[in-house]
């Protein structure tokens, strides 16, 4: 039993940081490219789907990270046995 | 009950395709325009190139407008003046689109990010109304600061709304069928508010917004506070209202079971919570005040499942929202990221948190945050009548504190709603620990 809560743990860990790496990598890549992210973002028409798009790959990557890493830190909802 | 969720898709895909065609479902005003300032003429006027047409056209700077100000080839908000509905080529106001972020923003961005976060997942309120305001101290033009939030919101919305439907609290039919009157409401309170514009101008808008936000404010926030202290007191669980009750027995067809909720009700009741929770949410941009009040004391829910739901309206009507100004071009992607950084944290210890609190912790909250921010409003109402010549003129000392009340009251409901939320959280962290050791 106290294997496998570590190897549990061991997952949770690794998860938290390839998400968080993957969360970094995207903030990152956009901070250092805004003279075309602003200007493109902004063209209207269909270029709508360029902040829409990147507002719900960022939530996913980065929401997954932040709910692996309270989970890691052990923060929990009740009752799930933590 | 598949055909009673297939309509209301259709109803939703007919309400985005019919918000794209009319174009008129909460996008920008119709005198703003973006571009690019070319030069400034000695004339007194400028050549302004459009973003995206590249069209070259020459505008009036107002007699008062200094010239030496005026940003060139940065991309701008530029709004015009309207003679009788009409847009002139006169320049009313320049606003530089992207600010600067310098680390002091970033930090700012983060902790209101954090903290709204925080107090979407607890309380089902999409946050605008601490978000854009924060956004517009800093600088923000106003649209985009609308839109930069409005594309925050719906990740955000989404992420909080499914941690709750796995915690067992969002009923996603309810959000389904709320949000789908939500945007009628939407509707209906953007053509309030363009009559209300084209009859008593910018400051009889204001003062409209901000008598609405301060009465539904006040006494929903002081019904949803005074029940709460009577739980928290009596110690009592919390009790279906007796509207509610009486609705639920009225057999209107067609009639929804609401399996999370557990109610059945007839979806006709369901129609005005929704329409009004839209209405709110196009004049004062929060929704959720009437929408998650409603949910309790008119459908019967309870808070934990109200606020929960509301998520999901939350992310329809964000998503939609986003799509709209998105196709203006109008959303500053930086802001809205630099805000998801901090809220996805928010939104999931929100989230959480209330699977440790009692369910009139919720009210507490929301009452308190209600109370606060109608003092925030409140303090800007005078200035909006001595605007419409309806009191003497502020004094500028008098403005300056009104400002400072309104800036520090916001604050101040941040404050309240994190410590509350953070407290009561550790509380019941605590007693889950100890009773499981």
């Amino acid at each position: 039993m106290p294997n496998k809560a570590k190897k549990g743990k061991g997952g949770l860990f690794i998860k938290t940081l390839v998400f968080g790496a993957l969360s970094l990598s995207m903030y990152y890549l956009l901070f250092t490219h805004t003279d075309w992210v602003t200007s493109e973002y902004t063209k209207g028409g269909w270029h709508a789907a360029y902040p829409v798009g990147t507002a719900l790959v960022f939530s996913f990557i980065h929401g997954t990270f932040a709910s692996n890493f309270l989970s890691l830190i052990g923060i929990e909802p009740k009752g799930s046995g933590h | 009950m598949k055909r009673v969720i297939l309509a209301l898709v259709v109803v939703l895909g007919v309400c985005f395709a019919a918000s794209a065609v009319l174009a008129g479902g909460g996008g920008p005003p119709k005198n703003l325009i973006k571009g690019f300032i070319l030069k400034v003429n000695p004339d007194h006027t400028i050549l302004f190139k459009k973003d995206v047409t590249g069209e070259e056209i020459t505008l009036v700077l107002p007699p008062d407008m200094e010239t030496k100000d005026i940003p060139l080839n940065r991309k701008v908000l530029v709004s015009l003046k309207t003679i009788d509905h009409e847009i002139t080529n006169e320049v009313k106001r320049i606003s530089i689109m992207f600010i600067n972020l310098p680390t002091s923003k970033v930090i700012a961005l983060l902790v209101v990010g954090l903290i709204g976060g925080l107090l979407s997942g607890f309380i089902g309120s999409g946050g605008a109304f601490v978000l854009t305001p924060s956004m517009m101290s800093l600088g923000v033009p106003g649209a985009v600061a609308v839109a930069s939030n409005m594309c925050h919101k719906f990740p955000k919305a989404m992420v909080g709304a499914y941690k709750r439907w796995k915690y067992g609290q969002a009923d996603v039919k309810l959000g389904l069928v709320m949000a789908a009157s939500a945007i009628v409401g939407v509707q209906i309170g953007i053509q309030i508010q363009k009559y209300i514009l084209n009859h008593w101008g910018n400051a009889g808008s204001n003062l409209y917004v901000s008598l609405m936000f301060v009465i539904v404010l006040v006494v929903v926030g002081t019904y949803v506070f005074y029940d709460a202290y009577k739980l928290s007191k009596g110690g009592k669980e919390a009790e279906t209202t007796k509207i509610a009750k009486a609705l639920q027995k009225v057999n209107l067809p067609p009639m929804i079971h609401f399996k999370q909720a557990g109610i059945k009700i007839s979806l006709w009741f369901t129609l005005p919570v929704g329409i009004a929770t839209g209405m709110l949410a196009a004049t004062i941009a929060v929704g959720g005040f009437i929408g998650v009040p409603g949910l309790i004391y008119v459908i019967g829910a309870s808070a934990v499942v109200a606020s929960a739901t509301e998520l999901v309206i939350a992310f329809v009507m964000g998503m939609w929202g986003s799509i709209q100004w998105g196709l203006s071009g109008l959303i500053d992607i930086r802001l809205t990221l630099l805000i998801l950084a901090a809220s996805l944290f928010g939104v999931q210890l929100g989230a959480l948190g209330t699977t440790y609190v009692k369910d009139y912790m919720i009210k507490i909250v929301m009452g308190a945050v209600m109370l606060i921010v109608s003092v925030s409003r409140g303090a800007k109402i005078p200035g909006y009548l001595a605007d419409l010549g309806l009191r003497a003129p502020l004094t500028p000392q008098t403005t300056a504190l009104l400002d400072s009340v309104s800036f520090w009251s916001l604050v101040a409901a941040l404050a309240t709603a994190g410590i509350i939320i953070t407290a009561a959280m550790i509380r019941g962290m605590l007693q889950a620990r100890a009773e499981q050791g």
